[in-house]
């Protein structure tokens, strides 16, 4: 079983369909996810200073990104 | 130039934009014009369609499957690693039933503005131009938008006809033979 998951990975991995199709879900995913953390921090009070600073980027990309969503 | 459109090839237009804007897509792709070109079913671009066997609902199905991406794929995450369910699960957990589903990321980024044409749809439109000017006519028909979604190589629709055998000659011919027996529009 686990060689079958193994040989599936690997096989996958050469796969570019396969590996950029996982690639753009990672992406739509993690935007998901940042949006609903971003507006979490903001519902608590977080300045956008401090959730820049969480995240490692600046805070004028944070703040241009999701000022016009109303967080 | 939109003065020259006839009633379908306006309408194929105005429809494009709504479908783009209905699949909250950011701008109006070829595949939405070749999509909108159904809504008027008598129109010579529509008739062309289904005569080369390209019914409304094939279409609609690739441009279905075209547009999965927009939406976490759960087996193309599964491939990496990474299980849909248990961070929809674990997010749910903290943020409440179908939270990851309600953020803009997930329902797309242009919903509610403005589409504009992307490049491809807009070099398709001026390409029905050039269709319509090379067979004589004074107007831009549907068979021309039909035509200039052939000649654009890297929009969709393009890929979609193309890969049902539908050939930017093949259906040169076709407008043409079409243009003898029925009136144009």
């Amino acid at each position: 079983m686990a060689d079958a998951t193994a040989v599936a990975a690997a096989a996958s991995s050469k796969d570019p369909a396969v590996g950029l199709a996982a690639v753009a879900s990672l992406r739509t995913l993690l935007e998901s996810l940042e949006e609903l953390q971003v507006g979490n921090a903001r519902a608590q009070g977080w300045s956008w200073q401090r959730i820049a600073e969480v995240m490692k980027v600046s805070r004028q990309a944070v703040h241009k990104k999701y000022r016009r969503l109303g967080f | 130039m939109f003065e020259r459109f006839t009633v379908p090839a306006r309408q194929a237009v105005i429809t494009a934009q709504q479908d783009a804007r209905e699949r909250r897509q950011t701008h109006i792709r070829t595949e939405n014009v070749l999509i909108a070109l159904y809504e008027s079913p008598t129109s010579p671009g529509a008739q062309l369609l289904r005569d080369a066997g390209v019914e409304r609902a094939d279409v609609e199905a690739d441009i279905v499957r075209m547009h999965r991406g927009d939406a976490p794929d759960p087996e193309a995450l599964a491939t990496i690693g990474i299980d849909l369910d248990e961070v929809r699960r674990q997010v749910e957990v903290a943020f409440g039933p179908g939270a990851l589903e309600r953020t803009r990321a997930a329902r797309g980024k242009g919903a509610g503005k403005h589409v504009p044409f992307d490049r491809p749809a807009k070099k398709s439109l001026e390409l029905s131009l050039r269709e319509a000017l090379r067979l004589d006519r004074s107007y831009i028909g549907s068979e021309h938008i039909l035509l200039g979604l052939l000649h654009a190589e890297t929009g969709a629709a393009h890929h979609i006809l193309a890969s049902r055998g539908v050939t930017l000659a093949g259906m040169r011919a076709a407008v043409e033979e079409f243009g003898r027996g029925a009136a144009s529009g």
